[in-house]
């Protein structure tokens, strides 16, 4: 599984740091990166700097995955943030 | 000997719940301190503020809703200038930001001229945990002594908050 931090800091540990895709700079290297990707890997993207309907990062990376063909890929249920859903829950991040 | 047990391990369960509480804070406890850098780097404390009213805003360049916010945040100050130039109202906006020149854009976008501090660490930071922040944009306004008197309160009923404070002092 390969876990796609697409938000302002890669937090969650093991996660691969892309960038805000809302920035046409880091949605550029999403799709570079996802081009050594096999297209049948597991992708988790996440975000978690806002609830989902204010996220401006999460719909450009997700377009991105669908359009380069990754049947596989999946949104990390985020709904508040990554501090209360995930650092708060004690959850592994990256130090 | 099995009450005793029993009592222990209530007390142990009562203990590890407030351990995990994440309540927000109240109106009329202290403010939790603020050690940070300011946009320019030197140090910045919170209680260096003492004597002042001061909103502190929670946002990000990221936030899109803190943005929208920022305007009206300037119209505020811009409202209560005098009492800037007095000595008896700041805003302090800590930004959640991870990225320095994103944070320094921010600012300079909207030219908003208060205390900018941040440590960079987004959702890291330890002041979200200090002030048990859960969403962005929040505030809280604190008073000449650095007690909480008002907690995320926006638009008109932010000002209203501040004069009404401001007018009580008066009195």
């Amino acid at each position: 599984m390969l876990i796609l931090s697409i938000g302002p800091d890669a937090i969650i540990k093991g996660s691969v740091d892309i960038g805000p895709t809302n920035d046409s700079k880091n949605l550029k290297k999403l799709k570079n990166y996802l081009k050594k990707v096999s297209k049948e890997k597991e992708i988790v993207i996440y975000c978690g700097c806002c609830p989902f309907d204010k996220c401006p990062n999460i719909r450009p990376a997700f377009t991105a995955l669908k359009d380069a063909g990754f049947k596989n890929s999946k949104l990390l249920n985020l709904p508040k943030n990554i501090k209360v859903d995930w650092i708060d829950k004690g959850y592994p991040v990256k130090e | 000997m099995i009450m005793k047990q029993l009592l222990l391990s209530i007390s142990i369960l009562c203990l590890s719940g407030n351990l995990f509480a994440q309540d927000s804070l109240t109106i009329g406890q202290n403010a939790p301190e603020i050690s940070l850098s300011d946009i320019d780097g030197t140090a910045f404390t919170l209680t260096s503020l003492k004597g002042k009213v001061v909103l502190i805003d929670f946002w990000a360049s990221w936030c899109a809703p803190c943005m929208k916010e920022q305007p009206e945040l300037k119209n505020l100050y811009e409202k209560f200038i005098d009492s800037v130039k007095a000595d008896k109202f700041e805003i302090v906006g800590v930004s959640l930001d991870k990225d320095r020149e994103n944070w320094k854009k921010g600012v300079k976008r909207f030219k908003t001229e208060w205390v900018h501090v941040s440590d960079l660490l987004f959702w890291k930071s330890p002041i979200a945990k200090d002030y048990k922040l859960e969403g962005l944009p929040y505030n809280v306004l604190i008073d000449e002594n650095g007690v909480i008197i008002a907690i995320n309160l926006h638009g008109n009923e932010l000002e209203n908050a501040i004069q009404n404070h401001f007018n009580k002092k008066e009195e």
